[in-house]
């Protein structure tokens, strides 16, 4: 069997299967066993390496061949599917609202699907299709059957087709580049071309705003899974560019705006941040926000950068997936999302408001938290190239602490002698519980992490050398 | 490793009572358990002097080549007298605990011992790194402890900017980290680059509430004598620590006197709502302000070892008064030794506290000492309010005693061993003003109408006369908000493609011109 098969197709049809039919209540259950079951082959069966069980070999051949394109994963790219799929069986044991739950089951599977044969396919520059197939296949999910799209909706599918094609003609215009590397005006353009298509697809300033608009629009918790899966493809695939082109990798031009970028994204994401009233909008910022640190951490000319961008975006799954569980446990209480509504909740629902303020500050950067070793990293590397950057990357975390001192004080602003109850579930509990746990596991003990980072950097051929 | 000991055996101690709480034990097993695991610590503190200095580092972070700084604890002449300090409060309070046993109970002594073992953890943190990771614990388990203890949208509100202020205080200390990585220094106590070092002593001033002036603390509810205290002084001992790190090159800089001012300021008021305030535990907030005033002042005038005497004078002191609810003559006059204490006269604990250069300042800080010195003796001889030791077993009496005179015997032997504060003679013709200021202030206090004591209510107008300063920002906030709220709607509105695509392209026009 070969190894697109295993994470490719297989959990694409699975999504498939679940959509027609497995019933609603188990859909949870089946989509995160599968999730999980990917996750464990991607830790245990390393890619294109035989392995004796008893009398039983078993290999999982790297590649397979479809419509004359190649799908190739290798063993390094195993550490990634782990983490990939580990993090996608957390989203689907967590689904929180039963009516959606069947759909984000069935097309979130499909969707990790697309996205991990975005990794896969060659030529590279294909990746572009596959993600806006996997944008296109996140619209069912985001807009019920016979319900009008929202502005949010609308401006995401917008964004992410816009992305497509300046990508495509990039990569066109590109080898170009590589044949003649003395024209300047040439790699002026495609790099202009390849920075455009990378903006709508990051979602850079001022290209983010369909991200707070569908945290209010839509289920936080399938935007949240969109952030997640989005952000953490997405930046792989740019450093996928960064690796094989060496003008893009060496020229400082295209470095400092790169950082430039990174660094108003997270600087204007944390100042509206602290002006937000809605705590879905808030998660939103903070995910751009933590999206701006990832971009800021490509620029680096740094042999750390593979390290850095990867231990930002490993706890953003948990991150992200905690609050937004906890923000769906919340909505089901409240009308709107809105701070003057969720007053005093931290007393009826304690542990969803413990998390969902633990996982803001984890973003933010507070140490114990998962946040705090990559901000601290990226730090010291920012330190020794600008101490301005650095100032406006402090600002960008400022803004998001006021924001979650105010949703703190509105969640335990609660009325005199108000009970303290617990309303969640079990399972709730549960997942919260153990995800708050990661948070300052990761923290306090990042080396948990280090059997990620022995073979993460070999996806890549030359970043981090 | 004997850092770890003294840190472990306060944990663990604090494990072993939750373990003992889900088990039918008695409440004195409890108690015994919980003296015994603080004297076994105070006694291995001691046992640091016969190796001192001596490091402790924990596994280093991986990847190695991101972290520069390893999680590093140091025993030396800083931290060893901040140590002794706090194991000797934690067991003062579990000794005194006696008399509280309406209010107190095995959970409550747990806190005190994990709090002391936090506290030794941060007293030892031998970089800035190391201090952020335990101020952080403290912050987490202080906001948690508070929100269960109070009540009411206000006070819960109170807990919440008093944890935000702290929280901004480590944001200061790690940008110290930056600004001192940028200058190529390393970011160790030994190595820290001048360029962050005012803003080590703005990092502990803000959560300190010095630097602006302002009340870190919340009014407590429930969390009064006891578990009250240990949190209030250990939480301030922790960030007074990092003022004795403050290398003496960093202060030659155009903002140390502007720094002084305010600090100077923060230590008269506060001596002055001190010396008002109508019982002690209602006055402890600007107990802790005055504190730290003066340690700010001492660092700032270059004298590191200042600081230390006025943060082990916090504890020590500060934890004999606040812990006293008993009213018993001999007690009274037992706590006036503290005055001893806090009037930096030869081989007195503070004794050092003013070798530095104060200049233009040494007056007022002679009148805020002073105020500090007469606000204590008028809230240790006061005896209204306090309960009786009469009825109680004799064991009980000779506990809580003990546990007062404990820290007052501590005060000193901290002014003799152990520390490069000890034995010390010190600013004798400073100190012998402030005693003589203080002598005519305990004179006057019943004579003159201006310094007798404010009623409770008034107090909590007084500090928010303080905190109108901060309701200016609130206006400065809608201000940033309006702005804001402007520009997220017009690019999330109808023509906000346009907007987007316009603002695009001018970033890429500008970037096409050169390096930005």
């Amino acid at each position: 069997m070969s190894a697109p098969v295993v994470w490719i197709l297989i959990p694409f049809l699975a999504g498939i299967l679940i959509l027609l039919f497995v019933p609603e209540k188990y859909s949870s259950i089946v989509g995160g066993t599968v999730a999980m079951i990917l996750s464990l082959v991607a830790l245990i069966f390393p890619i294109d390496t035989a392995l004796l069980l008893g009398s039983l070999s078993i290999k999982i051949s790297t590649s397979v061949e479809f419509f004359g394109r190649s799908f190739s994963l290798s063993t390094a790219d195993g550490t990634l599917l782990a983490i990939v799929y580990g993090s996608a069986a957390f989203w689907f044991f967590g689904v929180y609202s039963p009516k959606a739950e069947k759909r984000f089951i069935s097309l979130g599977l499909m969707i990790v699907a697309l996205f991990t044969a975005s990794i896969a396919v060659e030529p590279f520059l294909y990746a572009a299709l596959l993600l806006e197939m996997a944008a296109m296949l996140v619209i069912p999910l985001l807009v019920p059957i016979y319900q009008k799209a929202g502005r949010g909706v609308v401006r995401f599918l917008i964004y992410q087709t816009l992305a497509m094609p300046f990508i495509l003609f990039s990569g066109w215009m590109l080898a170009g580049v590589e044949s003649s590397s003395g024209d300047f005006g040439t790699t002026v353009q495609s790099g202009a071309i390849l920075g455009l298509g990378f903006a709508f697809l990051f979602g850079v300033f001022p290209l983010y705003n369909w991200i707070p608009m569908l945290m209010e629009e839509v289920s936080p918790y399938v935007t949240g899974f969109l952030l997640w899966s989005l952000s953490i493809f997405t930046t792989i695939f740019a450093l996928g560019f960064l690796d094989r082109y060496t003008w893009i990798r060496t020229s400082p031009q295209l470095s400092s705006a790169i950082i430039y970028t990174g660094m108003i994204m997270a600087a204007s994401a944390g100042i509206f941040a602290a002006m937000q009233k809605h705590i879905g909008r808030i998660m939103g910022y903070a995910a751009i926000f933590e999206t701006g640190l990832v971009v800021l951490a490509m620029g680096l000319r740094s042999s750390n950068i593979v390290d850095i961008v990867f231990l930002l975006l490993i706890p953003r799954g948990l991150e992200l997936v905690i609050w937004a569980l906890a923000i769906s446990i919340i909505k089901r209480e409240v009308y709107s999302l809105r701070l003057s509504e969720v007053r005093g909740l931290a007393r009826k629902y304690p542990i969803a408001v413990a998390a969902l303020v633990t996982a803001h500050l984890s973003i933010t950067g507070f140490p114990l938290l998962a946040g705090f070793p990559s901000r601290l990293a990226l730090g010291q590397e920012l330190a020794g190239y600008s101490l301005t950057i650095s100032f406006w990357v402090f600002i960008g975390m400022f803004g998001l602490l006021i924001a979650a001192i105010r949703t703190l004080a509105v969640f335990v602003m609660a009325d005199e002698n108000a009970p303290w109850s617990v309303n969640e579930s079990w399972v709730q509990i549960s997942m919260l519980a153990i995800g708050v746990i990661g948070l300052f596991v990761i923290g306090i003990f990042p080396q948990v992490l280090k059997p990620f980072f022995v073979n993460l950097p070999s996806l890549f051929e030359h970043l981090g050398r | 490793m004997l850092i770890l000991i003294s840190s472990l055996l306060l944990f663990s101690t604090a494990l072993v009572l939750m373990i003992l709480r889900m088990m039918p034990t008695n409440a004195r097993t409890a108690w015994l358990v919980a003296v015994g695991g603080g004297m076994l610590t105070l006694v291995s503190v001691f046992a640091w002097l016969t190796q001192m200095p001596f490091e402790f580092a924990l596994p280093a972070w991986q990847p190695q080549a991101l972290f520069v700084n390893p999680i590093l604890f140091r025993a030396d002449e800083i931290s060893f007298p901040f140590a002794l300090s706090i194991s000797a409060l934690t067991l003062a309070i579990l000794l005194t605990a006696v008399a509280r046993s309406a209010l107190t109970n095995s959970f409550t002594w747990a806190g005190v011992l994990a709090l002391g073992g936090l506290g030794l953890l941060a007293m030892t943190a031998n970089n800035p790194f190391t201090l952020v990771l335990v101020w952080a614990a403290l912050d987490i388990t202080e906001l948690l402890a508070q929100l269960r203890s109070v009540e009411g949208s206000a006070q819960n509100e109170k807990v919440v900017i008093s944890f935000s202020t702290r929280v901004f205080g480590i944001g200061l200390l790690l940008w110290a980290n930056i600004v001192s990585l940028a200058s190529g220094s390393a970011f160790n106590f030994q190595s820290i680059s001048p360029n962050a070092g005012l803003y080590l002593i703005a990092a502990a001033g803000l959560r300190l509430g010095v630097l602006p002036l302002h009340l870190p603390y919340s009014d407590e509810s429930t969390l009064r004598r006891g578990f009250g205290t240990s949190f209030r002084l250990i939480s301030a001992a922790s960030s007074l620590v990092l003022l004795a790190h403050v290398p003496a090159g960093s202060l030659v800089s155009g903002l140390t006197p502007f720094m002084l001012v305010l600090a100077v300021i923060a230590a008269l008021y506060s001596g002055w709502m001190w010396l008002r305030a109508p019982d002690e535990l209602t006055g402890r907030p600007y107990w802790v302000i005055d504190l730290a005033a003066l340690s700010v002042i001492s660092a700032l005038s270059g004298n590191s070892l200042g600081a230390v005497a006025w943060g082990c004078a916090l504890i020590l002191v500060g934890g004999s008064l606040f812990l006293s609810s008993i009213q018993h003559v001999w007690l009274n006059r037992v706590l006036l030794l503290g005055a001893w204490s806090l009037s930096s006269l030869p081989f007195s604990l503070t004794a050092g506290a003013w070798l530095g250069a104060l200049g233009f300042f040494s007056p007022f800080v002679i009148v805020a000492q002073a105020l500090l010195i007469a606000g204590f003796i008028r809230h240790a001889l006061r005896p209204a309010g306090r309960d009786s030791l009469e009825d109680q077993p004799i064991w009980m009496r000779t506990m809580y005693l003990s546990g007062i005179v404990l820290l007052v015997a501590f005060q000193f032997l901290l002014g003799f061993i152990g520390w490069n504060g000890a034995l010390q003679v010190g600013a004798w013709f400073h100190a012998l003003a402030a005693s003589l200021l203080t002598a005519g202030l305990v004179w006057a206090t019943p004579r003159l109408h201006v310094l007798n004591p404010i009623r409770a209510h008034w107090v909590g107008s007084a500090a928010s006369g303080v905190n109108n300063i901060y309701q200016n920002l609130w206006a400065v906030y809608r201000v940033l908000e309006g702005i804001s709220q402007t520009i997220i709607n017009t690019l999330e509105g109808e023509s906000g493609i346009m907007w987007t695509l316009l603002f695009l392209i001018l970033f890429i026009s500008y970037l096409a011109q050169g390096t930005p």
